[in-house]
């Protein structure tokens, strides 16, 4: 037995996504990303630091003298607070990326294993399009390297968000506002602009604006619709966003989508899912957070994206996209007591499982020793019995 | 396209299948459907299923897009877009209760029965009140068994509307207050929007053209 919402992974499913996580690796390298690596118990203190409904059931426990600590629940709060703490005032950007799991409790509805495995990345210290762009085309580059066909980022902006709501007038009800937007909860929605006398044409316009998303002519329609320097200001954000990303030659896997919302509380600026083809969650997710790091002390802007490892391997698994997790091992019968033979194999890039001699015969690929000769069966059925050259040979090692 | 109808037994509702297709939807080969199943109309897959199934596929991209009723929305509050309001299937989510004046027991706070748990507790709690709440399908069953002293469910499920002809169906429970107003909508998951953009902002006009008909 495991707790709730836990598993277990098992070959060849963990061999397949050390894949993909090393060629993330390799992706955010090429970018000249670092790796960090940060405990998975913080204080609770630092991780309250942000105000996020998913602390709330997070798992907590206390030290031996009595300080609460707590299981990280994501890893953008700890990497902010390894930043402020270990780079302050060190040359900015700082460009940092993690693979590694995080732990929330279980709930049906969310539809993700209680410890679930990120990839991420964050570039901290630039406050520009550029620098959201770059996150953009990175994470783009990171799924197409993988093979993953048909994905797509769907990019909106929280300050359109913010610049409607500020137009349609509401005062005291504009937090409340904004919480039933981003739980698109229309009915509360409905009833707090009636009670603060919202005009019913701003408010269709706001329906609209949801509405329109991935839609070729959405921006032209958007544009249509604003009514404020703010809202022209976000607009013209994104739009530059996505000529650099299109630069990159992403453009076809980026739909801009201004009734995007976020359930976290820390984005500021852009933000940005990845969605594929058969996975109805998104496979990635990302914003701009320019307020996380002065909470940790340090204020530097900051952006950056979180890629979930089991929908990224499931939407992998639906293009027959999945790498290869390791070589066909060959079932060696009697390679016990012939380990120089073994190991012939092994230097020559086999993988060989060693087997006692006279084992019951093992799946293909095997081999195995039958008086002075060897009999070799491959996996697409071909067989060759004959001296150890001839094995050699049909391994293609000769 | 890939559609999904939530199904609560028996063909779904004529003015529904009406709507759809005055937006040229094929629903017509639905009016004898039996559910749950999927039906292949056309370039549409129909998914007839309970609410909640409907909702779940949605959530988990297998469909463009659904259509379930508020009370489900409300209760089940999944991550999809709400992105219309059929203005069919009108319902109102009701707290009713045996007697006009009933509702407080001696213990000083009710029992309610109800298959809308989460919707309940926070009607009751936003207003300032407290109740137990009994999970109980058959809601408004629970009082005549004694084992509430009120319910939450759908004015239409409360009251047979052919008057005393419906033996056995539960008489005499007051509405007491409006909990919520509910009608079909439209939703889609989060993929469906990002995947299939054009597709369901097509679908939207053109659902939307044919309300504004009526």
């Amino acid at each position: 037995m495991i707790p709730e919402g836990m598993r277990d992974v098992l070959p060849p499913e963990s061999g397949e996504l050390r894949a993909i996580e090393a060629a993330l690796c390799r992706r955010f390298e090429a970018y000249g990303y670092g790796e960090v690596r940060t405990p998975w118990l913080e204080y609770a203190e630092t991780l309250e630091a942000v105000e996020d409904d998913t602390l709330e059931a997070g798992y907590r426990l206390r030290d031996q003298q009595g300080h609460e600590l707590m299981a990280r629940t994501d890893m953008t709060v700890p990497v902010a607070r390894l930043a402020a703490a270990r780079f302050h005032e060190k040359p900015l950007p700082l460009r940092l990326f993690y693979v590694a799991p995080s732990i929330r409790p279980w709930a049906p509805q969310r539809s993700q294993d209680g410890e679930f495995v990120q990839a991420g990345a964050e570039l901290l210290g630039l406050r520009s399009a550029a620098a959201d762009a770059e996150c953009v085309v990175l994470l783009c580059d990171c799924l197409a390297a993988l093979g993953l066909r048909g994905f797509r980022v769907a990019l909106g902006t929280v300050a359109f968000y913010t610049a409607l709501v500020d137009s349609l007038g509401l005062d005291d009800d504009r937090e409340k506002f904004l919480e039933a937007l981003a739980g698109r909860d229309y009915p509360m929605l409905e009833s707090i602009a009636g009670n603060a006398g919202v005009d019913q044409n701003a408010l269709k316009v706001l329906w609209r604006t949801l509405e329109l998303s991935g839609t070729r002519d959405a921006l032209s329609q958007v544009r249509k619709m604003a009514s404020s320097d703010a809202m022209d200001e976000a607009i013209r954000h994104l739009v530059e966003v996505r000529d650099l990303v299109a630069n990159a030659g992403f453009e076809d896997s980026l739909a801009l989508d201004f009734g995007l919302y976020q359930d976290l509380t820390y984005y500021s600026g852009v933000i940005f899912e990845a969605y594929a083809p058969g996975v109805g969650l998104p496979i990635a997710s990302g914003g701009r957070y320019d307020g996380l790091l002065a909470r940790f002390a340090w204020d530097i802007p900051g952006v950056g994206f979180a890629i979930a490892l089991d929908r990224l391997h499931e939407a992998l698994e639906e293009a027959g996209a999945v790498p290869a997790a390791a070589p066909a091992c060959i079932a060696f019968a009697g390679g016990l007591d012939e380990p120089a033979r073994a190991m012939e194999l092994r230097r020559a890039g086999w993988a060989v499982a060693a087997l006692p001699a006279g084992a019951p015969a093992p799946p293909r690929p095997r081999l195995q020793r039958s008086g002075g000769s060897y009999i070799l069966e491959l996996a697409d059925g071909s067989e060759v019995s004959g001296s150890w050259r001839d094995v050699l040979r049909a391994l293609g090692i000769a | 396209m890939k559609l999904g109808l939530a199904y609560h037994g028996g063909p779904p509702p004529a003015q529904l299948l009406d709507l759809l297709e005055r937006a040229g939807l094929p629903a017509g080969a639905l009016r004898a459907a039996v559910g749950p199943a999927l039906v292949d109309v056309g370039e549409v897959t129909w998914l007839l299923a309970p609410g909640a199934d409907v909702l779940e596929a949605c959530v988990r991209g297998a469909l463009d897009a659904g259509i379930a009723g508020k009370d489900l929305l409300l209760e089940l509050a999944p991550p999809v877009h709400e992105l219309l309001d059929l203005r069919v299937c009108n319902d109102v989510l009701v707290y009713a209760t045996p007697e006009p004046a009933a509702g407080a027991s001696h213990r000083g706070r009710p029992r309610v029965a109800t298959r809308y748990p989460r919707v309940t507790r926070r009607h009751f709690s936003v207003t300032g009140r407290q109740v137990e709440l009994v999970a109980f399908d058959a809601a408004a069953l629970a009082p005549g068994l004694g084992i509430a002293d009120g319910v939450v469910e759908l004015r239409s499920r409360l009251l047979g509307d052919d008057g005393g002809a419906s033996a056995g169906r539960p008489a005499g429970l007051h509405v007491r207050e409006d909990v919520a107003a509910c009608s079909a909508r439209l939703v889609a998951g989060r993929a469906a929007r990002a995947l299939g953009g054009e597709r369901l902002a097509e679908l939207l006009d053109r659902l939307r053209a044919s309300l504004e008909e009526r």
